[in-house]
């Protein structure tokens, strides 16, 4: 094909060499338990996610390669359902979470559904996802005392339980 | 301890951070002298560990959920946000730019011919349609895309018989393609983008001899993918780049003067744009 004689066009398309959509499916079953957490529903939670990795597509541009991805998406989940909940009104999210959810997961995520608002995101982040407290108070949207605080209470929460589910499970 | 409601100590958030290692070296000499020396603390110490153990154990076992196949696909089959990516296309027409006299005959000869197709129209008995007009319109809604889809879908199901002649044969596939389609072109090396070349075949698009170049993807999360690139004489009405998705199969088209070329994947396929560039540049 001579390149040269053709005039060119533009077209809808991305450059960017890694292409997020990948990213996306590859971290879909984290964002959703980090969705779940933050909701404590799962429908609500894949309605979030979806449209979470749509806007993460659109905005993919503000992504600059810098830091963990799981961040920035992290925040971005805190950040719409921030809005929904107050888009919703009087119902914060562990009221939502409690009254559409208690029977509807398994014994694993019963157990963490059942922690006070706030506690398992903040588990999820430091104990599995491995953030430092700045970083993860940050995508939460609180101060690092307060996530610190939130962290241990929800450890000697755990801890606390008897350990016969647990067992069972395991 | 009611955890909702009661704040934890002093110790056990000290503690707590401790476990992440997120006290300073000070603070951290200080808690490793209090655990050896006060059981009470070595007793909240590991209390504190084995909570943010069993927490992990509850998460990690909700990964082994199944992620629902629709927020994959819905990922998967998202738009792109608009970047441009240049592609070869047919070059634009000389701009046209009429005179007062030429506006004149063309409003004049519209007027003509809208009149004269409207008097046609009003002439023609109501409830009688021509066979000839349903037969053209059923015609009309199929293109040269549709045929290059079907021909895509039916030759990647045949994983035995998909390519006339293989990838060992290249000599052989120029020579017959574009003896056989009129097009010259070159079999282009696509393993940068993780596609094997397999293989061609001939087919008909709109009554058009047409090349098929067949690929498969190398990448083990993608499976078997194949994806097609066709080239034709065949110039469609729009010669702009395009991208469309039919029956769960992505195309990506451009044209030159001499040809219209189709990079043809399943709608999946979230690099079919980048593909068809690269391929623009090779063949």
């Amino acid at each position: 094909m001579n390149g040269e004689e053709a005039s060119s066009a533009y077209m809808n398309a991305s450059a960017i060499p890694n292409d997020i959509r990948r990213d996306l499916v590859a971290l879909l079953p984290r964002l959703r338990r980090f969705a779940l957490a933050v909701t404590g529903d799962a429908l609500t939670a894949d309605a979030l996610v979806q449209d979470v990795c749509a806007r993460a597509i659109q905005k993919s541009h503000h992504w600059k390669g810098k830091g963990r991805i799981e961040s920035w998406l992290f925040s971005l989940i805190r950040t719409a359902w921030s809005d929904e909940t107050k888009k919703r009104g009087n119902l914060g999210p562990a009221e939502i979470g409690a009254s559409q959810s208690a029977d509807a997961h398994g014994p694993a995520t019963r157990t963490l559904l059942c922690l006070p608002e706030g506690f398992a995101g903040t588990l999820l982040l430091a104990d599995v996802e491995h953030f430092d407290y700045a970083e993860a108070a940050s995508i939460l949207g609180i101060s690092a005392e307060l996530f610190a605080s939130r962290l241990c209470a929800a450890r000697l929460h755990l801890s606390s339980l008897p350990p016969e589910p647990m067992e069972r499970r395991a | 301890m009611t955890v909702a409601n009661v704040e934890p100590s002093a110790l056990e958030k000290r503690l707590s951070s401790f476990v992440d290692g997120q006290v300073s070296d000070t603070e951290r000499q200080d808690i490793e002298a209090l655990l050896v020396n006060d059981p009470e603390a070595r007793i909240l110490h590991d209390g504190l560990k084995r909570g943010g153990d069993v927490g992990r154990r509850l998460f990690d076992d909700m990964l082994k959920e199944p992620v629902p196949l629709d927020l994959v696909r819905g990922i998967k089959n998202a738009p792109l946000p608009r970047k441009a990516v240049r592609l070869p296309s047919a070059p634009r027409p000389m701009a046209f730019k009429p005179s007062g006299p030429q506006t004149l005959a063309a409003c004049l000869a519209t007027l003509i011919l809208g009149g004269g197709i409207g008097y046609m129209i009003g002439t023609q008995p109501l409830g009688v349609t021509s066979p000839q007009l349903v037969q053209s319109s059923t015609a009309a809604t199929r293109d040269w895309f549709d045929d290059i889809v079907a021909q895509y879908r039916l030759y990647t199901r045949q994983d035995n018989r998909m390519v006339e002649i293989g990838a060992d044969r290249p000599a052989d596939i120029l020579q017959w393609l574009t003896t056989g389609t009129g097009v010259t072109f070159r079999i282009p090396d696509l393993n940068e983008s993780g596609l094997t070349f397999l293989g061609a075949r001939m087919i008909a698009a709109d009554n058009t001899p047409t090349g098929i170049l067949f690929y498969r993807r190398a990448d083990a999360d993608v499976g078997n993918d194949i994806i097609a690139l066709t080239f034709s004489k065949v110039r469609p009405e729009t010669s702009k780049p395009a991208e469309d998705i039919r029956i769960d199969t992505g195309l990506v088209s451009w044209s030159t003067p001499m040809a219209t070329y189709v990079v043809v994947g399943p709608s999946s396929a979230a690099d079919l744009d980048e593909i068809a560039a690269k391929a623009a540049g090779l063949i």
